[in-house]
């Protein structure tokens, strides 16, 4: 943006004090309310021109906001307000869902994960969002909470264009909940940005694997890429090789290649159309192998153990 | 138009009440209501962690915070971190290694570095350069405050 | 003049810098810092949206009825040009725009917001022009004109514009006979780079304040690096007589050359001179930064050297075509530099230089650390690489054979004094582990190494002076006034070190007369060139020289001794012969009473010093020769050991290691610290940076877009190591290193791609995309 505010524009601050409150004020004012948590996006873009809210509603405190707790039997669900440092510090993020935490290890700076939110980075749906993938691999569900009460939506169908949810005016989303992972399931998130670190991403990929007796190789893959197209991309193809064929070197390459030819990026000020599929092509391929060595290495030792 | 609020915080220690308008940030009233201006601006967009201060403990951009959002809670900046003149021992290191040149970043880097020693106190040297990633400087290419941060550690 | 025979104790040592608490502990007083009332107007600009457009009417009724607006000035109010070398800068746009972001109209409010506001109800007419944004095409017969009344503008004498071009300097240098020299050579190397805009990025952004009172007298709080420069230029411009204006210039965050010269500061002056007396502030936005005021400028450079069958350097032909932007007031001078330095730091018997300074409607090429050395070495630290492959010889070699050395004659016919050069090559090479070819850490990464060599001297015109002030006190302290700022590099410091070694005072007992003021502050040039510590330092050494003369000479009237038995040592006078002591308290404001109540000896000390370099002269228009272009050169050298990562194109740093012969580091580890941070600036720029420009617009004028290092992209090791060599008139042998650092960045990364890859590319930055699509277009990956 050539030319934002020095500082930010005129708005009303509203705190409401519970999640009916907020939503009856969000019917009141469609349009011309937002909503922040960490505000880390927010506050940028208001300067920046790009919104204009008469209102900033802040949902930090309303019901379910609080909340990060690991349920050994249903899974793990992360409030609204709760900041990114928060749930990367959590023993049982680090233990159950570490490509969570990797993912969101990799946002900007310390400072910035103090305030910002994976709820947040969900709702601004840029397809640049660092913790989308991991959210979706995850099988993460949004609650939701609107005049009409509470819905639920799975991350899959939430995302709609750069900065476009399903959510309606009036509805806050209150928490994310992540089923529990599958067995001996590994991840991992590779960023390529221009810096060692902190950077957007140029682009993103997250692979998460696990073994499935379902399928014909043994295991499922679930491949999730950022800043390739409007919305985080799952392409199909990949999934589907890595399923049905043995899983080799080639497999991996051939996956790569597919999963580079199933997107279609931009050429922008970070990068060509050219370069990010390259990468795509690479950052997959040493992604999945990345997530195979291990899920190898488990399979090695269950069969030394077993002797 | 825009709503005001009063607010109640500690800031250094002190208690402040404020009467703030919704769209300003914690920066600009640490620095113009509270005359703390050791917090400085470099960007007001949560790029350069020049205005780095802890809040509840823990290092923000506090261009990024409003200063609605600081109700009730607890700040401190650089100028809180020495006591009674007494300087911690990250800052005599800071003089010491050289690690300051024009000085700029460095409140926001020693928030950061204060921040990082609290929850860690034996850091490798990854873990630094992690955690200053956030505070941009452009001075003394980082090496001096790295060496400086190290040699604060307590053994 | 290195005026004192032995070396004092002090030089030498580090001593711990003398603003260093104040500035961790946050109370070290910056210029948006201090406070001025409820008083206080706000000042917001009015930016051109077009790269080139005559402006046919502007309408500020509706801001003028904005309330809370107290000021609008536009281009009409002021219509005087100011410029450094070259007069041609409006403060306000007058009669057209010549890039995105000019200043078209200045508001001052009660608030930001309100002035804000007010700029956006400013209604501007434009009729579009069309523009040039590249400096080869402005500067052919084809491209229109961006200056039209160029050859109207006032000029220093040593640059050469061209009216009816947009060519506002050509520098030739023409040196032996380099056309009949090519046939002689057994290789020769032809090649072009592009060097794109970069800024400077001081963490502090611009901002300044002004007041006028009712009789006219101004007063400027600005972050500057040249409170004298731009007191003399805003208030010529401005129709103030010098001394009724006084800038004020505290702590600067940052400056890198884009606080020197007059930046926005005229601005903040222009609307106060209307403001009723009230203050008037106007601070830039992170934005703002990045493209409103000064950038390094573009520069297009074409390179053809040749050597022998044995390696040595016969003959180059440089061309350079600056991108200098809409305004060329202080680029003017960087293409001059650009062409006396020419060669690089290399012996050539055969040179022919053409630097050509061209205006294009981009933003505004200023002064920045190097000022264009780092781009010229770009070009010249890669085409000797690769010359030297090409005549099949060790590139550290080569580099040795065609150093320029003391004794020989250089690009403009100057005379070279002693260098240690070769001495900083070596130290580089072995840091480098050079000659070894060593192994990739996987098969995944390429390794590399590469090495260039640099040198600069002080770009300032031939009477750039210094000036400076001792003022002993009662407590036997001393105070010394500057008119050199303390950006960062520790001028303070080392000020106050000279002065301690030289008095025969202890450190801690040397107060800096800060901030600069110059009302009080003796006279300086500008805080540029790397030339502070060199003049600025002579001048205390004089001043405090002259200080000594008075105490001595007041002491040995009292005791009835020879001057030359006494001495000052740690704030005592003694003497060798008769083994009497006398503190400096007191006596250095009160004078020493005669015996027997018969008088008083003495009085208050005021040391003071000047100096300014009596012997550069002008260089000739068509040859660019004369007996002696600069005061010194400073040369050195740096190299780098990296991987490239075939996946991505990503380089790391694996080893940065740089020498530079600093005649005598009178602090080495400030001198090592200005190594550090320079090199990284280096990095930064030669990896990341870059205004990416598309018709005139910055496409990312923010630091989402806009990477510089940070602390993860610092190499894993990074050596510096310092040569002294004394220059003959240095305080103590010092010459200056400020700049340096940065400038041989880009070459020598370029060059250790280039070994790693076999690619070189057009010019930085060197960004993961770049480099992956060269190799993969090489068919270097599998």
């Amino acid at each position: 943006m050539l030319n934002p505010h020095p500082g930010l524009p005129e708005f009303t601050y509203v705190k409401p004090a519970s999640l009916d409150e907020a939503c009856g004020f969000l019917v009141e004012h469609a349009g011309e309310a937002r909503l922040i948590s960490g505000g880390t996006d927010l506050l940028v873009r208001m300067r920046d021109k790009a919104f204009k809210p008469a209102y900033v509603v802040d949902i930090k405190g309303l019901e379910g906001t609080d909340v990060l707790a690991f349920d050994p039997k249903s899974g793990l669900k992360i409030g609204a307000a709760i900041p990114m440092n928060r749930v990367v510090a959590h023993p049982d993020v680090q233990k159950h869902y570490p490509l969570l935490a990797q993912a969101a290890k990799s946002v900007a700076s310390y400072q910035l994960r103090n305030r910002a939110t994976i709820v947040g980075n969900i709702c601004n749906a840029s397809p640049a969002g660092d913790t989308l993938g991991a959210c979706l691999v995850l099988g993460g569900r949004l609650n939701i909470y609107g005049k009409d009460g509470e819905r639920f939506e799975d991350l899959i169908t939430f995302f709609k264009g750069p900065g476009k949810t399903s959510l309606q005016p009036d509805e806050i989303v209150t928490s994310i909940s992540f089923p529990l992972p599958e067995k001996y399931a590994k991840g991992t998130y590779l960023k390529l940005g221009r810096n060692k670190l902190s950077d957007l991403a140029i682009i993103g990929v997250t692979v998460y694997g696990f073994p499935d007796k379902m399928t014909e190789s043994g295991f499922r893959f679930k491949v999730a890429l950022a800043s390739v197209a409007a919305t985080p991309l799952m392409p199909p193809v990949v999934e589907t090789l890595l399923s049905e064929k043995e899983i080799t070197e080639d497999t991996i390459q051939e996956a790569a290649n597919a999963t580079m030819e199933a997107c279609s990026p931009i050429d922008d000020v970070r990068g060509s159309a050219r370069y990010r599929k390259e990468m795509v092509r690479n950052l997959t391929r040493n992604a999945i192998t990345e997530v195979w060595d291990q899920l190898q290495s488990r399979t090695k030792n269950r069969l030394e153990a077993n002797r | 138009m825009t709503s005001y609020h009063q607010i109640t915080l500690k800031v250094n220690g002190e208690t402040e009440m404020v009467n703030v308008p919704a769209n300003m940030t914690m920066l600009v009233m640490l620095r113009e209501e509270l005359g703390l201006t050791g917090v400085k601006n470099g960007c007001a967009a949560g790029e350069c962690g020049a205005c780095t201060v802890l809040m509840n403990g823990e290092p923000v951009n506090s261009c990024m915070v409003l200063a609605a959002e600081c109700d009730g809670a607890e700040i401190i900046t650089v100028e809180g971190l020495s006591q009674n003149g007494q300087l911690i021992k990250l800052q005599e290191m800071l003089i010491a290694k050289g690690g300051v040149q024009c000085g700029f970043c460095t409140p926001g880097m020693l928030i950061s570095a204060f921040a990082l020693l609290q929850r860690n106190p034996d850091p490798s040297e990854n873990e630094i350069r992690e955690a200053l990633v956030g505070n941009l400087c452009r001075c003394t290419g980082y090496v001096r405050i790295l060496d400086a941060i190290k040699a604060s550690v307590e053994k | 003049m290195a005026v004192i025979d032995k070396l004092p104790e002090l030089i030498g040592k580090s001593p711990l810098r003398i603003d260093a608490q104040e500035k961790v502990t946050g109370a070290a007083i910056y210029t948006d810092d201090i406070k001025f009332g409820k008083n206080l107007l706000y000042a917001r600009v009015k930016r051109s949206p077009h790269p080139h457009a005559l402006i046919k009417k502007i309408d500020t009724s509706k801001a003028e009825a904005l309330p809370g607006v107290k000021v609008i000035v536009t281009g009409k109010d002021y219509p005087k040009r100011i410029g450094l070398y070259l007069k041609d800068k409006s403060i306000f746009a007058i009669d057209r725009v010549r890039f995105v972001g000019e200043a078209v109209a200045g508001v001052a409010a009660v608030n930001e917001e309100i002035a804000e506001k007010a700029c956006e109800l400013i209604e501007v007419e434009y009729e579009l022009l069309e523009p040039v944004f590249d400096p080869i095409y402005g500067a052919s017969p084809d491209a229109p004109l961006i200056h039209p009344d160029m050859g109207d503008y006032e000029v220093a004498n040593f640059i050469f514009p061209k009216p009816g071009t947009n060519i506002s300097n050509h520098f030739k240098a023409r040196k032996g006979d380099v056309d009949g020299a090519w046939k002689d050579c057994a290789a020769i190397v032809e090649k072009s780079f592009h060097i794109p805009h970069v800024q400077h990025v001081p963490i502090e952004p611009h901002i300044a304040i002004a007041k006028a009172d009712e009789n006219g007298r101004v007063t400027l709080w600005a972050s500057s690096q040249s409170p004298f420069a731009q007191r003399n230029l805003i208030a010529k411009t401005l129709g103030i007589s010098e001394s009724d204006m006084r800038v004020i210039a505290p702590y600067v965050g940052g400056g890198f050359g884009c606080k020197a010269g007059v930046t926005m500061e005229a601005m903040p002056v222009a609307i106060a001179l209307k403001a009723k007396g009230r203050p008037v502030k106007m601070r830039f936005t992170r934005e703002e930064e990045f493209y409103t005021n000064f950038v390094r400028q573009g520069l297009k450079i074409k390179l053809k050297v040749g050597c022998d069958k044995d390696g040595n350097l016969l003959a180059m032909e440089n061309t350079m075509y600056w991108d200098g932007g809409a305004s060329t007031e202080y680029g003017v001078n960087i293409t001059r530099a650009g062409g006396y330095s020419s060669t690089g730091p290399f012996d050539i018997p055969n040179v022919k230089t053409d630097s050509i300074c061209v205006y294009t409607n981009h933003p505004i090429g200023g002064a920045y650390r190097g000022f264009g050395m780092s781009e010229l070495h770009t070009g010249i630290g890669q085409v000797m690489d690769e010359l030297a492959e090409k005549i099949g010889m060790d590139k550290v070699e080569f580099l040795k054979r065609n150093s320029i050395q003391g004794g020989d004659i250089n690009v403009t016919g100057m005379k070279m004094h002693p260098i240690g050069l070769q001495e900083c090559i070596d130290k580089v090479a072995k840091g480098i582990n050079w000659g070894v070819k060593e192994k990739a850490s996987s098969h995944s990464k390429l390794r590399g190494k590469g090495i260039a060599t640099s040198w600069k001297a002080p770009a300032m015109p031939p009477n750039a002076g210094s000036s400076a002030t001792i003022k002993m006190n009662e407590d036997g302290t001393a105070t010394v006034g500057v008119g050199g700022q303390e950006i960062g590099q520790g001028a303070f410091t080392v000020a106050a070190q000279i002065a301690a070694a030289t008095i025969g005072l202890p450190m801690e007992d040397i107060r800096i007369a800060g901030p600069l003021d110059t009302q009080y502050s003796p006279y300086e040039w500008q805080t540029v060139a790397s030339h502070l510590t060199w003049s600025m330092g002579n001048a205390v050494i004089l001043a405090t020289v002259d200080a000594r003369r008075q105490i001595l000479e007041m002491v040995s009237e009292a005791w009835d001794e020879e001057v030359d038995d006494l001495d000052i040592i740690n704030g005592m006078v003694i003497s060798y012969r008769s083994a009497q002591e006398m503190s400096l308290k007191n006596i250095v404001v009160y004078g020493i009473p005669k015996e027997d109540d018969q008088g008083w000896i003495g009085g208050p000390v005021l040391g003071r010093g000047s100096f300014m370099p009596s012997y550069v002269t002008g260089l000739d228009a068509e040859t660019g020769q004369g007996p002696r272009a600069v005061v010194h050169y400073t040369t050195g050298a740096q190299g780098f050991d990296i991987e490239i990562d075939k996946d991505t194109g990503k380089i790391e740093i694996l080893k940065a290691v740089t020498a530079f012969d600093v005649g005598r580091a009178l602090n080495p580890e400030l001198v090592k610290a200005q190594m550090e941070g320079g090199m990284m600036q280096g990095i930064s720029s030669a990896i990341f940076e870059e205004l990416i420009l598309e018709e005139g617009v910055m496409r990312n004028p923010s630091f989402v877009d806009y990477r510089i290092a940070t602390s993860m992209d610092v190499p894993r090791v990074m050596e510096t190591y310092f040569v002294e060599e004394p220059q003959d008139d240095g305080p103590f042998g010092a010459r200056g290193i400020g700049e340096l650092p940065m400038t041989p960045s880009i070459a020598a990364l370029g060059n250790a791609i280039y070994d790693a890859t076999g690619i070189r590319l057009e010019g930085p930055p060197f960004l993961p995309e770049k480099v992956y699509l060269a190799m993969k277009d090489a068919g270097i990956l599998d």
